[in-house]
């Protein structure tokens, strides 16, 4: 029962939010801050009842639910997964904390805040391919409300983009799940490590292809990154926050777990093209970004350039890198959250993200200079300075992935030197510069306001400094499923410092 | 002066010219508010207790400290200096206009002893813990005046006669006696000395500026109170009559060694107050000063600097106030000085703006800049009292002087700087 | 014929001027071979004044010499010869500017003109002028 109060908190929270009667808005928000709360509270109590000493999954369960098409109520819990349910926790409630207070249709917007959560987190723990597709969809619906209700400019356009394109991620996913259980006729839906291992290498590599562009899509990855930009920037501040810090998560997740999880040998054989098309990402997401000339577009850029950084770690399939990969996941959803948090504050005190009309906030007197400095702090974390989280996991990727693939690496280091270029243009044009007397009566910013970011802004630094907090957690499973992997191709082999692929006997 | 509602001649076509049409009339550049008045009054004693610190270190850095190499304790004002009676001021007054005492104000000598803190602790560490009166800025302004130099009055001119480096000389050996380091250093670089004599003698300039100022507004302050102000027209008056009736104060530098007086510039040079004090002071501090450091950069190469020194216009009624609050510059720390003498009444309305007590500084910087558009009118008026013809002379062809006075002043306020626009907004802050 | 001095004590209306005299220590010098040209402010100039300018002036007698200089000229200057002239160079420093035409010295109107005196002449003014 323990996983299953992860689902349950959050969806009791919006049934309570849905049903209570004459729920004041204050209420409301309080409601869905302790449904949260307790949601990243109990996250916390697993964190302490989990065993480092295996990479294997705890805390199952299994119930039958329809036994005849192999569906059934399975959840567990490794090291992946804990970090992206503790994500998920902790983006649902620093979100719910940094919505407007006066909220337009508070009931509605928090209950839908909370079933995506509850979806997401049940998402994250499923073990049957089945019951990951029904919570993968699920989450589709509160969130496409989210955005067509309290979205910004053009929401209904960017809801319908994002639903399309999110849509078209789980049936192709669904085809490629529904293929693998069939075509390697297993007597059910549970997953299975190495599940498509016993198929031909081609049949393999077409499935693999299914789930990589369903994934592809969800995290996104060049070239179905396009609903993207338009659906982050229409979001709200805390759907924003949503999206980028917990729901691209999906995507990654799915990329370790059943991509790479489900079929080891395709993915070893694709992997220097997954590589390639990481490095590919990384350096579109970044220079696109530096081209943008509203803020949160900036914001929504870079998320795609440091997804890849996560494909880059998966293809390389060594520990490090593998760990890499996992760290950056979280380190990726704290840095996008306390970033569209801090651009959702700019917007709403100065009532523009164009780059060209914000200055000089840096101002202590007139203008937002905590909200600022913050910025810089995240700014510098996304762009992997040292001591901050960003430079912890983007470091243990590249040290990680240098071995195996040099040439994609080299580029996203590249990537990570043009992450610096956006955010000195970014951070120059915000922050710097002398504050514009015609429009400098901004409202105050009040430290409620600012706590969600100061809580992120803490988590960043303090993984920065003492990264084995972030690491210890993912690390056995990440020597799991490199383990899983079978010997990676000779002529690729040629580095010691690559630790030993075990045997593929799992 | 304020009975006169219209003039013969037809309005005047400058952007300015409602302004224009306002002082023709006997007013202010700053509209008649009530909100207005209580402002620059709360101001103007807010401004008054710190400036009663300045004025009396600048003398006694002019008189007592003079070129001691290592100024380190020349903040440190000693007794004798915070008794120095104001001669405008308390019963020895030559002329006295504040109807108080002539020693250093009660709140300035509390402030002293507690500072911000609140908390008596040695003088060294107020001092180190920045919690004291700021008298950078005092010298930012001393400053100014002397590198803008030709503006008006003969002050300049004298420091660069033989008479004023035949006194400096004398007064140099005899403060450096028996000092065969900074002798021997006199000896080889003596105008570097005559330098330094000379931004001292700035440095009693202002601080005799100063002594006239503090117990003006102080009297402003208590006439406001005792309900004495009918409007900002009023309060410019009191400063006009202020003006005129210490013009001739005059202006000198003497030098103590001892108990020895040197006259660096002596009183029968017949400088005198409004000449080499109060108009050069307003030019370079009003009007002209320099950019503050840190807060912008400008290209000297692309123009952004202008090439003559009477073209410069960072002064305070040009100023951007938002800079305020950034470490080191002169408005900071200004504003920061009469943070702590506010009028309750203006604390109160401080907290009802904006971000209340937040930006607080920001706040005073604009009433400040507010309060010394109101000074400025003083000084315009002033100067058409004393060169040209009264608001309600018969003759139109003075009139017609006086519209052209008000004009090549107004003219000056053209530039896209100038915060005379913004003032006239109640709500610029 | 008197010298400067002599006329202006004698004269009823300039007393305050007289006593400005004595007070910045120009009788001597008034009373010099000159010729000079004096502009004289009569008593309600100076009353016109607003209240303590003359008094700080009397306390400090070389700033109200000063003063008192702008209103002096070096040379004989009848009313005749000032219509000539656009400005004069008073013996303070600063120029008195002059129109002729108008009878204006300044922004002061000549009450009376071309009173003769043994070392100059005088000119009557209704103001106090001021350089700048």
């Amino acid at each position: 029962m323990m996983l299953t109060f992860l689902l349950l908190l959050p969806f009791l929270g919006a049934i309570a939010l849905a049903t209570w009667p004459n729920l004041a808005a204050k209420s409301a928000r309080n409601l869905a801050l302790i449904s949260a709360g307790t949601a990243l509270v109990w996250t916390i109590w697993l964190f302490t009842q989990f065993d480092l000493t295996t990479g294997s999954l705890q805390f199952r369960e299994f119930w039958p639910w329809l036994p005849a098409l192999g569906l059934n109520y399975e959840l567990g819990l490794d090291g992946l997964s804990l970090m992206m349910v503790a994500l998920n926790s902790l983006i649902t409630w620093v979100a719910i904390w940094s919505s407007d207070p006066n909220q337009e249709r508070p009931r509605l917007f928090y209950c839908l805040l909370l079933l995506v959560s509850a979806g997401v987190a049940g998402a994250f723990v499923a073990q049957n391919l089945l019951l990951f597709f029904l919570l993968y969809e699920i989450e589709l619906v509160p969130l496409y409300l989210l955005i067509a209700i309290w979205g910004g400019e053009k929401k209904a356009y960017a809801a319908t983009k994002f639903l399309l394109y999110t849509a078209l991620s789980g049936a192709l996913m669904l085809a490629g799940f529904l293929g693998t259980v069939w075509l390697s006729q297993a007597e059910d839906f549970t997953y299975h490590a190495g599940l498509g291992q016993s198929l031909p290498l081609l049949w393999q590599v077409g499935l693999l292809a299914l789930l990589l562009v369903a994934f592809g899509i969800k995290i996104p990855l060049v070239p179905f990154h396009t609903w993207l930009p338009d659906t982050y920037v229409a979001a709200s501040t805390p759907v924003a926050m949503m999206l980028g810090g917990v729901l691209a998560k999906l995507g990654t997740y799915g990329l370790l777990r059943f991509c790479l999880g489900l079929f080891p040998d395709a993915w070893v054989w694709l992997s220097p093209y997954l590589a390639g098309w990481a490095a590919v990402s990384v350096l579109y997401g970044a220079i696109t970004a530096i081209a943008q000339k509203d803020i949160k577009r900036m914001v929504a850029y870079s998320s795609i350039g440091h997804m890849g950084y996560v494909l880059l770690g998966g293809a390389a399939m060594t520990e490090l890198a593998m760990t890499g990969a996992v760290t950056q996941m979280v380190a990726h959803g704290l840095i996008l959250a306390i970033l569209f948090h801090l651009v959702g504050l700019i917007e709403a005190k100065v009532g523009t993200r164009e780059l060209d009309v914000l200055n000089g906030l840096m101002n202590p007197v007139r203008g937002l200079p905590m909200v600022s400095a913050l910025l810089v702090l995240g700014g510098m974390a996304s762009a992997g300075i040292p001591g901050l989280v960003g430079f912890v996991t983007e470091f243990l990727v590249f040290q990680g992935s240098y071995a195996t693939y040099p040439l994609q690496t080299l580029l996203g280091v590249i990537g990570t030197g043009l992450t610096a270029v956006y955010f000195v243009i970014l951070l120059n044009r915000t922050c710097f510069g002398r504050l514009d007397n015609a429009i400098a009566y901004f409202p105050q910013v009040s430290f409620s306001e600012k706590l969600p970011a100061y809580l992120l802004a803490g988590l960043i630094l303090y993984f920065g400094i003492q990264p084995n907090g972030l690491v210890q957690w993912s690390a056995p499973t990440a020597q799991v499923i490199t383990a899983a992997l079978p010997t990676i191709p000779g002529q690729l082999l040629a580095n010691p410092p690559t630790p030993q692929p075990l045997n593929p006997n799992l | 002066m304020t009975t006169l509602t219209h003039t013969p001649l037809p309005p005047s076509t400058h952007p300015h010219a409602d302004i224009i049409h306002r002082l023709e009339a006997g007013g202010s550049m700053l509209p008649d508010t009530p909100e207005n008045l209580m402002q620059i009054i709360g101001i103007y004693k807010a401004y008054a207790v710190p400036m009663d610190f300045y004025w009396r270190d600048l003398l006694y850095i002019a008189e007592r400290v003079f070129l001691n190499p290592i100024p380190a304790f020349k903040y440190f004002l000693p007794q004798s200096y915070l008794d120095l009676p104001n001669h405008y001021a308390g019963e020895t007054a030559d002329l006295r206009i504040w109807r108080g005492e002539a020693t250093a104000h009660p709140e300035l000598l509390e402030f002293m002893e507690k500072g911000e803190l609140k908390h008596k602790l040695p003088k060294l560490f107020h001092h180190l813990w920045h919690d004291r009166i700021n008298m950078e800025f005092a010298e930012a302004c001393m400053r100014a005046m002397l590198w803008h130099q030709g503006m008006g009055g003969r002050f300049n001119d004298y420091l660069q006669t033989p008479e004023y480096t035949e006194a400096c000389d004398r007064t140099i050996r005899a403060y450096f006696k028996g000092n065969p380091v900074m002798l021997g250093l006199y000896k080889a670089f003596p105008e570097m000395f005559y330098e330094k004599c000379r931004e001292l003698s700035y440095y009693a300039n202002l601080g005799q500026f100063w002594e006239v100022m503090a117990p003006v507004f102080f009297e402003m302050s208590d006439i406001y109170d005792e309900g004495g102000f009918a409007g900002v027209p009023d309060a410019m008056d009191f400063l006009v009559n202020g003006i005129f009736a210490v013009a001739g104060r005059p202006i000198y530098h003497h030098v103590y060694v001892g108990d020895e007086c040197f006259e660096l510039i002596p009183k029968s040079c017949g400088f005198t107050w409004l000449y080499e004090a109060a108009l050069p002071y307003v030019e370079a501090v009003f009007y002209r000063t320099a950019p503050f450091r840190g807060t912008k950069s400008y290209n000297a190469q692309a123009g952004q600097v202008p090439a003559a020194q009477s073209d410069f216009h960072y002064g305070i009624l040009f100023a951007d106030v938002f800079p305020i609050g950034s470490a080191g510059i002169p408005p900071t720390l200004l504003m920061q000085d009469m943070l702590h003498f506010l009028p309750p009444y203006l604390q109160d309305y401080y907290r009802q703006h904006c971000r209340g007590e937040d930006d607080q500084l920001t706040q005073i910087g604009a009433t400040f800049q507010r309060s010394m558009y109101n000074v400025t009118s003083a000084v315009i008026q002033a100067l058409r009292t004393a060169l040209l013809y009264p608001l309600n002379d018969p003759n139109p062809e003075h009139l017609r002087a006086n519209r052209q006075f008000f004009e090549a002043q107004m003219d000056r306020f053209l530039r896209p700087e100038a915060r005379l626009r913004d003032i006239q907004r109640q709500d610029y802050r | 014929m008197a010298s400067i001095v002599e006329i202006a004590t004698t004269t009823p209306g300039f007393s305050t001027l007289v006593a400005a005299v004595q007070a910045a220590g120009l009788v001597e010098a008034l009373q010099g071979a000159g010729p000079f040209t004096v502009f004289a402010p009569n008593d309600d100039a100076f009353a016109n004044l607003p209240l303590g300018t003359v008094q700080t002036l009397v306390q400090n007698p070389p700033q109200l010499a000063r003063i008192l200089k702008f209103h002096v000229v070096a040379g004989h200057y009848t009313q005749a010869d000032l219509s000539q002239v656009t400005s004069l160079q008073s013996l303070e420093g600063s120029p008195i500017p002059v129109n002729g035409a108008a009878g204006e010295v300044k922004n002061a109107t000549v009450l009376m003109a071309d009173v003769e005196a043994d070392n100059g002449i005088i000119h009557v003014i209704d103001r106090v002028i001021l350089m700048g």
